[in-house]
């Protein structure tokens, strides 16, 4: 099989971007993937755009505005959507465009326009992304799910609300070191634990942000890698899988069978084990996520998420460094460009260009990406050699 | 009845029945007639054995609490206050939510107006019933047994 890399990263300001449409933030980011690859559009041979929401910024058919836009046409590009986990279906797509020979240099972009709407409309639309007929009529938000989780959780396995908001200590820490984050500000444990409630028992703190963002990556063929980058890294394993659309129908309300499944395809592809990973980012659109990955991942035993945080070894430098980018949390969850942004991250740390968030010599890295409440999962293994 | 009056988003479905049972009253599943695997939410279609010939049957409606959370932050539907939103004319202050596992393992989302969210707990019985709202929406609450 062909191998793939990644040989360009190109990340967008994250936040409330008041100052630019979607259009405009994908140039940001393509710009600046370019000029890390060090390549021109025009030997770029493919496109994948991932938008998960056609609602949040009018833009059913986002691709077209974006190759437009950056004047890419007639060029092959399309859309791709997976919820929340959408920006890891656009690198997978990019990845299978390679890999079938369809392609040898790819750019995947994701971005979402979110805040073009209100905080309740685009509440409201994300909420939708669980069952629209069967659940939604119960007032059910994003939130709202996790907080299922969570409650679940805390019952079965007696993980605290202290423990959650340390993912968020945690993550706001590494967010402020992090130039692209969304929120630059550290907080503390009190000022978590103390913020309104959103969704019992998820507060504020508990909750990833409503951003807006654009990231870019640039994929490879072997040859065409080598030639491009002195540090391509490379995509060693792939895995996606898929779960009910109610949270009702779970086979277990505290785990997601979508993430165990998508670790399982991943780490046998790349040939390695949880033990093996060096550092990885993980779906924490809300705190209680990020503990439920750690479990899904194999990073700790199942019910010891909550004291993998509270033994802080998920910091820089504890056994298994996660979100050190400040995750969905800190840095900002634009649902299409947060799969894209993971992968980002990822290659900055494995090429040990993260400045003071590096993470010592790491050799692979993980990115774990979330559709809605765990309808669909991905998690992508990458290598430095 | 208008689907709508339950799902608040769509019409159209062959399941249309379930929303005319629950404003008479009763929470409905359907069962295939071939393999007599029970759906709840009711479905059409089978996809255990690809038969579409379905029999409806009304559930039992206690069961044992499987989680639940309590929203503050509500979508646009239950925040807005106008004629041509569906709920928006009803006043569900911030209720708790839940999910319900019945008979057969089947799950029953709800909503819990009258119990304390302190008193809830995971495993507690409860029970699942239709109710009609002043503006004629239907919806599943759950109570006390």
């Amino acid at each position: 099989m062909e191998k793939v890399a990644i040989v360009g990263i190109g990340h967008g300001k994250f936040g409330v971007r008041s100052d630019a449409s979607l259009r405009e933030l994908i140039f940001e980011a393509v710009k600046a993937c370019l000029e890390d690859s060090g390549l021109a559009l025009k030997e770029v041979d493919s496109m994948v755009t991932g938008v998960a929401g056609d609602e949040f910024a009018f833009n059913v058919q986002p691709s077209a505005q974006v190759h437009d836009y950056i004047g890419f046409y007639p060029k092959p590009n399309f859309r791709v959507e997976g919820a929340c986990a959408t920006g890891s279906v656009a690198l997978r797509t990019g990845w299978m465009n390679i890999v079938s020979g369809l392609a040898d240099v790819v750019l995947v972009v994701g971005v979402e326009k979110m805040t073009e709407v209100s905080t309740s409309m685009a509440t409201e639309i994300m909420g939708r992304a669980g069952d629209a007929i069967w659940e939604y009529p119960f007032g059910t938000t994003f939130p709202g799910y996790y907080a299922m989780i969570a409650n679940a959780h805390m019952a079965e396995f007696g993980t605290t609300e202290e423990q959650m908001a340390m993912v968020a200590v945690k993550n706001h820490y590494y967010g402020n070191l992090n130039p692209f984050a969304h929120m630059q500000k550290e907080i503390t444990l009190d000022k978590a634990l103390t913020s309104f409630t959103v969704a019992y028992p998820l507060k504020l703190y508990d909750c990833s942000l409503i951003t807006d963002g654009a990231a870019a990556l640039l994929l490879a063929s072997e040859e065409r890698a080598k030639a491009i980058s002195k540090k391509p890294v490379w995509i060693a394993g792939l895995g996606l899988a898929t779960d009910t659309i109610r949270l009702s129908d779970r086979e277990k309300l505290t785990s997601l069978l979508a993430t165990r499944v998508a670790a399982k395809a991943a780490y046998k592809m790349a040939g390695v084990g949880p033990a093996d990973i060096d550092m990885a980012t993980v779906h924490d659109c809300f705190t209680i996520a990020e503990i439920v990955a750690y479990e899904d991942l194999g990073f700790c035993e199942r019910g010891e998420g909550g004291k993998l945080i509270e033994a802080k070894e998920t910091y820089l430098d504890g056994r298994i460094p996660v979100n050190v980018d400040g995750g969905l949390k800190a840095k900002g969850h634009p649902l299409g460009a947060t799969g894209v942004s993971m992968a980002i991250e990822i290659t900055k740390q494995l090429r040990g260009e993260a400045g003071e968030r590096q993470v010592k010599n790491p050799e692979i890295g993980l990115t774990h990406n979330v559709g809605g409440s765990g309808q669909i999962a991905l998690v992508h293994i990458f290598r430095r050699e | 009845m208008d689907f709508k009056n339950f799902s608040l988003n769509i019409s159209q479905t062959k399941v249309i029945r379930f929303v005319e049972e629950l404003a008479a009253g009763r929470i409905m599943a359907t069962i295939c007639k071939k393999c007599m695997k029970r759906y709840y939410p009711p479905q059409a279609d089978c996809p255990a054995c690809w038969e579409s010939d379905m029999e409806w049957k009304q559930i039992g409606s206690e069961g044992k609490l499987l989680t639940f959370t309590k929203i503050h932050v509500p979508p646009e539907h239950f925040v807005v206050r106008q004629p041509l939103m569906p709920f928006s004319s009803v006043q569900f202050e911030p209720c708790p939510i839940g999910i319900l596992e019945v008979e057969d393992g089947l799950r029953i989302m709800g909503w819990m107006p009258k119990i304390d969210l302190k008193k809830i707990r995971i495993g507690m019985k409860l029970k699942a019933s239709p109710q009609i709202l002043p503006d004629s929406k239907v919806t599943i609450l759950f109570e006390k047994v």
